[in-house]
């Protein structure tokens, strides 16, 4: 869409077709709904993902399917516009369980891309020398530009849900809690080991953090099992992927057992927590704000101890 | 004692350490190694105080040979059991919960068990196993002890990220007083010791990475550890003694510009132990210790000078209102900025803007016109900061009468919060209920008359044992006074000449900051 008039951005109403894409709720899935958006010349009401999907009255919905290739064009070209802070905005915004989440992305390229064609460049000193010259490249001074817009309706979603997902994955790296399981013996009679963490973040932000848990623990083998999302991030010790999980059943009777010093090590934690406390700041709203209560059930400082480790205490 | 007793009884020892912060420092992992450092640091937990759990902070021992006044673990206190770490058991159990995700490393403070050097070496041999055995590359911040030889401390700022020594009290007076086995010489000299191994270290390592040749710098195969390269804080007790928030924020300030600190932490008096020269008081301070922070906020990211935020007139923060908002107040000339053209300074001095906030309104300003919509949009405190401002040319606060007693009364108006905890017997002062009878305001209780009267009886208490020239400080300052100085710039004839020994009357004039801004 351009607008008609660049000095008046918000007066024109922006014409919607009444048209929703489904996609398949991967980052692939939204890029490739980008894609075609721009191959069939439409501009969807809603993208959604195929699980959100509730059509308006009178909306035709098209199914998009997913296309490696179009989804790395989509990419790279967010990427040479926009610059790397847009592409992961977007990236942000596939994990998102917020309904309009696909839709804010889709609007945001969507203006980010003809605010690159809306540019002057008759009086930049730097055309000469400039690739994007005559329009017909990006231009390296709008590029960090679109995003940085935040009061633009198109941009401001973005920017929101792509805060709240760097704000969730920062309570991941900050409270997730890993166990020692001992893990099945193989054929040599050498037992591997796992680390494992039990979460159930706001949004799919395993694959986000899963870079800093391998850069810091990258010594252990560990899984992150999302159970919300059902989705568990899996490092063998040399490279780490996503295992999708659904379907397939409750796994907490699968795992192994916890090893012996992992009862010992959690008690010495909770021990630590319970005596860190000073009484007389007790300040739980304070506690609360930080650390909402809905991690609480993974926390081990928050669990009881089990009975056989307990003290009695005078 | 088992090691979970153990670390019961050090880490309730160590608890009184308010720095907990792992920032300062970015170190990326490596292959084969555990642990790695961000430059904001990770806050792992957060005790029911509110405060966060970083590091794993506990005391290598909490024998001590000193006997500080306020210090739950001083020698005369029998009631504390005591008891010491191995570097052993210690390095493990910060491997086990590094590993686990609950800690982002290790805070080591640290009793004086003998000598300081004795201990120092315990200390050193833990972070020996940690960083050269287990190849720990996580955040490591140890507390030196005063009094520990400048080698030792080398030690530990090769094997550390950030150090620190506490320097307690805010004055020279009161840390003779109370802190007997500490002096001013013993706080200052390896705080000095550790600026310049900060600033030596940067220096050769910038001087070493410049290339005037074409032959390429041999790299070490095995890189060699930085000193202290997230720099060292310090802390201080407030409110057990009688200096002002004036001498006290003069003190941080000089801190922050002549030995280049991180941090300066306030720790609000918490009565532990018994002591005559202590205000027997359990109103924390809380309220002024918050107002501190906030005025150590504003010198260290909004560019105010400490002269700006307090006076010697006003030698103490107003209570009721921010010292931002404090200072808005009293120079409503200022006012109001254009958030439209408004330099990024100018957006820092408004109530209601903060650092995150002048730089979204710099960013969104490039590309649109900000008016009253798109500032609540980017998240501004629009409700303060609108007396304040003009929006493309409209103000923003029209209807209040723009004078220091309206606008008093609007921004001291507290903020709504929840119902619970600390918060739940706060009325709003000045506020009538239906219910309440009108002539009893309500008071925070740290503004009781009961604890007023508390922290009299302490103030007095100190200044007869300082105006007594036996007293138990004076030992300590006189052995001090044979030392030579250690900062030419702000050591007075007086200083080192013994007036302060004369008994004195511990008047204004006798708190001495241990130091001063140049």
């Amino acid at each position: 869409m351009h607008r008609a008039d660049p000095d008046t951005p918000f007066s024109e109403p922006e014409i919607y077709d009444e048209v929703a894409y489904a996609y398949d709720g991967t980052l692939e899935g939204l890029l490739s709904a980008i894609f075609a958006a721009y191959e069939r010349h439409e501009n969807p009401t809603d993208v959604v993902p195929e699980s959100h999907l509730q059509p308006r009255l009178g909306q035709r919905v098209a199914a998009i399917p997913t296309n490696m290739n179009h989804a790395a064009r989509v990419l790279r070209g967010v990427k040479r516009a926009c610059g790397w802070r847009a592409a992961h905005a977007v990236k942000q915004a596939s994990c998102s369980d917020e309904p309009d989440a696909g839709t804010a992305a889709y609007r945001f390229v969507r203006y980010a891309m003809d605010e690159q064609k809306l540019r002057a460049c008759d009086r930049c000193r730097k055309r000469a020398s400039c690739k994007g010259r005559g329009g017909t490249g990006p231009c390296p001074k709008m590029r960090g530009r679109a995003l940085s817009d935040i009061t633009h309706p198109a941009v401001e979603r973005l920017f929101r849900i792509s805060r709240s997902i760097s704000q969730e994955c920062e309570h991941m790296r900050q409270f997730v809690r890993f166990q020692h399981l001992r893990g099945e013996s193989e054929g040599g009679g050498t037992s591997t080991e796992v680390w494992f963490a039990r979460v159930s973040p706001k949004a799919s932000v395993v694959p986000l953090v899963m870079d800093h848990f391998v850069e810091r623990l990258g010594v252990q083998p560990f899984i992150i099992y999302d159970e919300v999302h059902e989705l568990a991030g899996v490092y063998d010790g040399g490279d780490w992927h996503l295992v999708a999980t659904a379907g397939q059943g409750d796994l907490a009777g699968a795992l192994p057992d916890p090893t012996a010093d992992e009862a010992l090590l959690s008690e010495a934690w909770r021990a630590f927590y319970r005596s860190v406390s000073v009484g007389a700041r007790y300040h739980p709203e304070l506690r609360r704000q930080f650390m909402p209560k809905r991690f609480w059930k993974s926390l081990t400082e928050l669990q009881e101890s089990p009975a056989s480790l307990r003290r009695p205490t005078s | 004692m088992n090691v979970i007793e153990k670390l019961e009884v050090l880490a309730d020892a160590a608890k009184y350490d308010v720095a907990c912060t792992s920032s300062g420092v970015q170190r990326s992992g490596k292959k084969g190694q555990l642990g790695a450092a961000h430059q904001a640091g990770c806050c792992h937990s957060f005790t029911p105080d509110g405060r966060c759990v970083t590091l794993l902070k506990v005391l290598m021992t909490n024998a001590c040979v000193y006997d500080c006044a306020y210090c739950v673990n001083r020698a005369s206190n029998a009631a504390v059991p005591r008891t010491a770490f191995t570097p052993r058991e210690l390095a493990d159990l910060t491997i086990g919960f590094y590993r686990r995700n609950y800690i982002e490393g290790l805070f080591l403070s640290s009793g004086v068990a003998g000598c300081p050097d004795r201990t120092t070496e315990l200390m050193v041999q833990a972070l020996r196993i940690l960083r050269e055995e287990y190849g720990f590359r996580g955040y490591i911040h140890t507390k030196t002890i005063p009094g520990t030889s400048l080698e030792l401390i080398d030690e530990l700022g090769r094997l550390s990220d950030r150090l620190s020594v506490n320097l307690e009290l805010p004055s020279k007076q009161s840390l003779g007083l109370l802190a007997p086995n500490k002096s001013r010489h013993s706080i200052l000299t390896p705080m000095r010791h550790i600026f310049e191994s900060v600033a030596e270290d940067k220096e050769s390592r910038a001087l070493a990475q410049r290339r005037t040749t074409v032959y390429r710098e041999k790299r070490m195969a095995r890189k060699t550890r930085a000193f202290a390269p997230a720099g060292q804080s310090t802390q201080m007790i407030i409110g057990a003694t009688p200096e002002s928030d004036y001498q006290i924020l003069n003190l941080s300030a000089a801190l922050y510009t002549q030995l280049s600190l991180k941090r300066v932490f306030f720790s609000a008096y918490l009565p532990v132990v018994a002591d005559p020269l202590l205000p027997a008081t359990d109103a924390v301070q809380l309220n002024r210790e918050h107002r501190l922070y906030q005025a150590d906020w504003l010198l260290r990211y909004y560019g105010f000078n400490v002269s700006e935020i307090i006076d010697e007139k006003n030698p103490f923060l107003a209570p009721d209102v921010d010292p931002k908002a404090n200072w808005a107040l009293n120079h409503l000339d200022f006012f109001p900025v254009e958030v439209n053209t408004a330099p990024l300074e100018a957006l820092l001095r408004v109530p209601g803007i903060g650092v995150r906030g002048a730089r979204l309104i710099l960013r969104a300003r490039r590309q649109s016109t900000l008016g009253e919509a798109e500032l609540r949009r980017l998240g501004i405190a629009y409700k303060r900061a609108r007396y304040f401002i003009t929006m493309n040319g409209a103000y923003g606060g029209s209807g209040i009468d723009f004078s220091r007693d309206a606008l008093h009364a609007r921004l001291s108006a507290p903020i709504e919060g929840g119902r619970h905890g600390r918060r739940a017997d706060r009325a709003v002062q000045g506020q009538m209920s239906l219910f309440e009878a009108v002539d009893a305001p309500p008071v925070l209780p740290e503004a009781s008359p009961a604890n007023r009267a508390a922290l009299d009886v302490a103030f007095e208490a100190q200044r007869r044992a300082l105006a007594q020239p036996a007293a138990i400080g004076a030992p300590a300052r006189a052995g001090e006074s044979e030392r030579p100085p250690i900062l030419g710039a702000d050591t007075s004839p007086a200083e080192c000449g013994g007036a302060s020994q004369e008994g004195a009357p511990h008047g204004d004039a006798v708190c001495e900051p241990l130091l001063s801004v140049a």
